[in-house]
């Protein structure tokens, strides 16, 4: 599970923090994560992987969004276009900052073939297009999971008056990954699932084949699990995967105006939608809020499931 | 003051509206997609509908109030759809028009608006319609392709033009054809239908049973000649194509299901007990009372009042099409009214369990009580007034076209009622159309 | 529905062989236009006494003359006598003083003397008495002597000319309104199909109209069967005359009806005629939406042809059930109502089958003689109200229904009669419109043929 990142204050702990002149190509980064495959087969090999993350933050300022690029992520996911920047489209612009982090010497584990988990995002206002904000990423909570290594990469956005507006906290885990400074998994009773029961669905996407390469494009992930079927085979899936974060922001589309300016917008990944797929969903109003869940329809296991909540 | 005793107050102290009556009305028959109508466009349907109640009612060169009309499948090339078919039909040139779109409820909200017109004395006349067509429906190219031409058209040089068409892929070629499918959930009607049908657990043998008794009562209607004043022909297509004479319970219940496949409740809902694909378009004639002294026309029905509905489907908090189930209730109170004093209840048969739910719905102790707020159950439909005269389930169901199809049936079967009691008290009509996107219109006819 | 035949010889090459080789050679007849002169060129009146001198009178006085409307005159050019060199375009012959069978040689001699100069589409009218079992001998033989004169003089005109009779009741004066109207309908292009015909005016009921080109202004006309064809034609005529027209057919017909409705500015009436109720919708209708009604044409028909040998109860009681067992039915809805009493005027479609019957009508046949009774015994019952029951009989007329004879048989059946073509439905359509004006009420159960003289029958 994710932890909480203080609202306020940095959060950064005594990270050092290296300002970068622009948010990094994604592209770059990919190749120095495929390095980081390469390399870390040998650690994986040996079942082990290095003890510590990197007390480094990235940060760039007066990062402003493409109307272009923003309004295409807005039709693709089901939200109306407009200037204020859905809570999924920051995690999208800053997603490059994440994967620098990832990518920088010493993470413990490889980009690539790290399973996106968890996601949990804090928004106390929303963005907006014509403003500069500035974006800070860093890693934390690296610890053992049964079935490998997790770590959490913390992006935060800030206005121009350091006003915090969004923070987000993604979950990686790295199987088969095994920290050799420390235990074994704890029984982590967030762990223990209450078993999923597919509920009554209030609606059924369609997801086309392309439907990663769509959301490649606007987000800039070009994971090749998610654009290319035969990469998705090397990693072990019959066919290529959506990104989890499409299907999530898919979710709070759904949701819709009553999520208001400021929420709590979590996810929590099982198994990967395949594409082409038609996962069935139900977004409906819970005690407190929205509660969410994408599930195959046939098997009934679940893709995915979340909340909306008010802060 | 809460709105509804606002208008309570202002009903009580503003003019009494004039009556807004219903004079008759004009539909060519329905035909199942791909049938005798396949290749006629929404223009020529509704142009079709129009020229019948045209030589209905001799208003050939006649300058009407107004003609309100519309299409839930429609070109872009459709526009001006009412306004295009009143320049090819019969009326004067000198008629305007407008086109409205309410999904489904289409056609009745072109009888309402234009009765509130003619109440307010905005209009002496009007006709109210709706056409579609499920054949001839709109095809639109791949976003990307209608993009790149968009952007070629945009483009200043002939490079610039190539470039952006230069972006088009073969797979982009390949049409978009239109869907159905409620935008925000991806599920088709019948998949929420069936959701519905779930909840409230909606037998297979009462759907078929409401199908059977649909095409059993529009089959009687025909046979006695019941629409010789209320439907023109067309094409060749002299009676509803989607009439079964043939049907039983025994051939309903041989069909296989369709909907609510994937749930964990058994499948009810078959071809047989929903509303096929289909075209048609339908008319009706409205006026003042002086407007129809003037024409010679005997008054049908008057539109009393209505009241339109929607729910949250999209949060699964009711089912896409119970929103007449919340209207009704709204419009009879306004009113003053119980549903045991309408003589006729029209709900229309999107499915027989939409039917069959709003019915269970208004019979529900708890839904009386937790979501109408009312002391217990809303009230129960003596089933000799519903749907006398068949409704989609055996008639069809061109969207837009189905409102006036049902108002003209209803309105003649109270003026009818009327002639065999003059004089007795108010005979009333109820009419329930649901619609997608989880809207619903209601509306009181009486006989006038 | 095209005649090839006749449009080939009236053009080029093709027109002179069939002039040497003896063929038939129709010439198109010319139709009514409303507005255009009532004939063109001068009439020759002939005949002598005061009925000669009336004629006379009305056809070359001056419109909106002394007199009232019987003598309003209509400004035509008459001679009285044959002028050398004139090219007549109608000779009328007033025959109604004749006593003795001689007498018909000076008039008829006369009138012959003319014929080689007569317009094409000319018009011979013979004005006469009916002859009766109580004239004398004489006076019998020369009036029932024009019947056959008149009808053999028809036979010999060529170019769309035709010849036609007027027989006027004992007691009728020949400024009877239908007498007078009958003439103006003879001379006029209204009865182009109408040939070697005499129509018997039974009284003086009847007014005629201000505006012979609007006869039926503001009367309200029900056409049955007017979805095509013939009632199509019908009930564009009868629009065009002035009347407003409620156009009736089978529901199934609706779409081609409206039309015709949109077309003649009427209303349309989808009903089955056989339908129990037909006749108090049909009333309830034209009164409702129109205040009154004035005229009926029963033209709905059908038509099922089988050998009696092979006849099926179905064919036949199907044809008898529209043709006829509809117009019975209708009428005593209508007789009965007391709304159809304000000279009300029926006029049925009957057949040259009914009289003269055809090979495999025999069910067909049995309906339009039926409807030929019909009117004879219904207007009786109309008169006091003054009005009146009439049939019109076509002969081999250009429908849908004869586009469907084998091609050879329908060259030849279109041969077989004076004008040597079929008949346009408009040709019907003029006689049903002049037997439906207010001053056709002089005529009582009677039927006229609109056949172009067919060789069959009378």
């Amino acid at each position: 599970m994710t932890a909480a990142v203080p609202p306020t204050g940095d959060g950064l702990g005594d990270r050092r923090v290296v300002t970068l002149p622009a948010v990094p190509a994604l592209g770059g980064l990919y190749v120095k994560g495929l390095a980081g495959v390469a390399t870390s087969v040998v650690g994986r090999r040996l079942g082990r992987g290095s003890g510590a993350l990197p007390d480094v933050a990235y940060e760039v300022a007066g990062v402003r969004a493409d109307a272009a690029r923003l309004t295409a992520y807005q039709h693709l996911v089901g939200e109306s276009a407009s200037d204020a920047l859905p809570a999924g489209f920051v995690h999208v612009l800053a997603f490059p900052l994440a994967v620098a982090v990832m990518t920088t010497p010493g993470f413990p584990f490889p980009l690539v073939g790290a399973v996106h988990v968890a996601n949990r995002v804090e928004q106390h206002r929303e963005a907006r297009l014509d403003e500069p904000l500035t974006l800070r990423a860093w890693s934390q909570g690296l610890r053992s999971h049964r079935a490998g290594t997790q770590a959490e990469l913390v992006v935060t956005a800030s206005d121009a008056d350091g006003e915090r507006v969004w923070t987000g906290v993604s979950t990686y885990l790295a199987k088969g990954v095994h920290l050799t400074d420390r235990p074994g998994p704890a029984d982590d009773p967030a762990e223990e699932r209450t078993p999923f029961v597919a509920p009554v669905p209030t609606g059924r996407w369609q997801l086309p084949a392309d439907e990663g390469r769509l959301y490649a494009a606007v987000s800039g992930d070009r994971n090749p699990i998610h654009v290319s079927s035969l990469a998705a085979k090397g990693f072990g899936f019959p066919r290529a995967i959506a990104h989890g974060m499409d299907t999530a922001a898919r979710a709070l589309a759904a949701v819709g105006a009553a999520h208001g300016p400021a929420f709590v917008w979590t996810a929590e990944f099982a198994r990967p939608v395949l594409l082409p797929g038609s996962p069935a969903v139900r977004v409906a109003r819970d005690v407190d809020g929205f509660a969410y869940a994408v599930w195959d329809a046939r098997s009934g296991k679940p893709h995915l499931t979340g909340t909306v909540r008010p802060v | 003051m809460p709105p509804t005793a606002r208008q309570a107050a202002a009903r009580a102290t503003g003019p009494a509206p004039r009556r807004a009556l219903v004079l008759g009305g004009n539909r060519i028959p329905f035909a199942r997609a791909g049938g005798a109508y396949a290749r006629s466009s929404n223009q020529d349907m509704l142009t079709a509908a129009l020229d019948g109640l045209v030589a209905r009612y001799g208003l050939q060169g006649e300058t009407i109030g107004e003609v309100a009309a519309g299409a839930v499948l429609k070109h872009s090339r459709d526009f001006n759809l009412t306004r295009e078919s009143v320049l090819g039909s019969s009326l004067a040139p000198t008629t305007p028009a407008f086109d409205l779109q309410q999904a489904c409820a289409t056609g009745l909200e072109t009888v309402v608006s234009l009765a509130n017109k003619i109440r307010l004395g905005q209009l002496e006349s009007a006709i109210a319609g709706g056409v579609d067509s499920t054949s001839d429906a709109p095809v639109a190219v791949s976003d990307r392709l209608r993009r790149a031409l968009l952007e070629a058209s945009r483009a200043r040089s002939a490079g610039a033009r190539l470039a952006a068409l230069a972006k088009v892929r073969p797979r982009d070629l390949a049409p978009a054809t239109p869907r159905t499918d409620e935008p925000r959930t991806g599920l088709s009607m019948g998949e929420h239908q069936a959701l519905t049908t779930a909840q409230w657990g909606i037998s297979r043998e009462a759907q078929d049973e409401l199908a059977l008794a649909s095409h059993q009562r529009l089959a009687a209607a025909w046979d006695a000649g019941f629409f010789d004043d209320l439907v023109t022909p067309y094409r060749g297509q002299t009676q509803d194509g989607n009439l079964r004479r043939d049907t039983s319970l025994e051939k309903l219940a041989a069909l296989r299901p369709t909907f609510g496949l994937a749930l964990d409740t058994p499948a009810t809902m078959t071809a047989g007990n929903s509303t096929p694909l289909t075209d048609g378009a339908a008319t009706v004639l409205l006026g003042s009372e002086s407007w129809a002294a003037a024409h010679d026309v005997t008054p049908l029905a008057a539109v009393v009042d209505a009241e339109a509905g929607a729910v949250d489907f999209v949060h699964g908090v009711d089912g896409l099409l119970m929103a007449p189930a919340f209207a009704v209730p709204r419009l009879l109170a306004r009113n003053g009214l119980t549903l045991d004093d309408f003589a006729y209840v029209e709900i229309h048969e999107a499915f027989a369990s939409t039917v069959l739910t709003t019915l269970a719905a208004w019979e529900s102790e708890q839904f009386g009580r937790e979501r109408l707020g009312l002391d217990g159950a809303f009230g129960k439909v003596d089933p000799a007034r519903l749907n006398v005269h068949g409704s989609s389930l055996a008639a069809g169901h061109p969207f837009a076209a189905t409102g006036g199809r049902i108002v003209a049936t209803v309105s003649k079967e109270l003026h009818r009622a009327r002639v065999a009691a003059p004089g007795g008290p108010p005979i009333r009509a109820l009419v329930s159309v649901c619609a997608a996107g989880g809207l619903g219109l209601t509306a009181i006819l009486e006989a006038a | 529905m095209g005649d090839r035949y006749l449009d080939l010889v009236n053009h080029g090459f093709a027109a002179k062989v069939a002039k040497q080789l003896g063929l038939p050679r129709p010439v198109p007849l010319r139709r009514y236009v409303p507005g255009q002169p009532l004939v063109d060129g001068p009439l020759l009146v002939l005949g002598a006494g005061d009925d000669a001198d009336a004629v006379a009178r009305l056809l070359s006085g001056p419109a909106g003359g002394a007199g009232g409307p019987v003598l309003d005159g209509w400004d035509l050019d008459v001679h009285r006598r044959p002028t050398a060199g004139a090219r007549y375009a109608a000779v009328v012959v007033v025959l109604t003083g004749l006593t003795h069978p001689s007498q018909l040689a000076e008039p008829m001699l006369a009138a012959g003397s003319v014929l080689r100069e007569l317009a094409s589409a000319g018009r011979i009218v013979t004005i006469s008495r009916a002859a009766t079992a109580a004239d004398a001998p004489a006076v019998a033989a020369a009036r029932q002597g024009v019947d056959g004169m008149l009808r053999s003089l028809a036979k010999e005109l060529r170019g769309g000319s035709t010849a036609n009779g007027i027989v006027l009741a004992d007691g009728v004066p020949v400024q009877a309104a239908a007498a007078v109207a009958l003439l103006r309908f003879l001379l006029s292009r209204r009865s182009a199909f109408v040939d070697g015909q005499l129509l018997t005016v039974d009284s003086e009921a009847g007014t005629l109209p201000t505006d012979w080109d609007r006869p039926l202004a503001g009367q309200v006309a029900v056409v049955t069967g007017a979805a095509r064809g013939i009632g199509e034609a019908i009930a564009a005529t009868l629009a065009r005359d002035g009347a407003t027209v409620v156009a009736v057919d089978v529901p199934a017909a609706g779409e081609q009806l409206a039309a015709v409705a949109n077309r003649v500015r009427g209303t349309a009436l989808q009903l089955d005629v056989t339908a129990a109720d037909a006749g108090a919708r049909i009333l309830e209708h034209a009164l409702q939406r129109h205040g009154r009604l004035d005229v009926v044409v029963h033209n709905a028909g059908i038509m099922r042809d089988k050998l009696l040998a092979n006849m099926t109860p179905d064919r036949w009681e199907s044809v008898l059930a529209v043709n006829i067992g509809a117009q019975l039915a209708i009428n005593e809805a209508l007789l009965t109502s007391g709304d159809f009493t304000a000279a009300p005027r029926i006029v049925a479609l009957a057949s040259t089958s009914g009289i003269a019957g055809n090979r495999g009508q025999t069910n067909y046949g049995a309906s339009k003689g039926g409807v030929i009774g019909m009117v004879r015994a219904t207007a009786p019952l109309l008169a006091p109200f003054g009005g009146t029951a009439n049939a019109v009989a076509p002969g081999f007329i250009e429908t849908d229904m004869t586009a469907h004879i084998p091609p050879v048989t329908r060259q030849i059946a279109r041969r077989l009669n004076s004008l040597q073509q079929g008949g346009q439905p408009v040709d019907v359509a003029e006689t049903v419109a002049f037997l439906a004006s207010p001053a056709a009420c002089g005529f009582q159960g009677r039927v006229l043929r609109v056949c172009g003289q067919n060789m069959v029958g009378q």
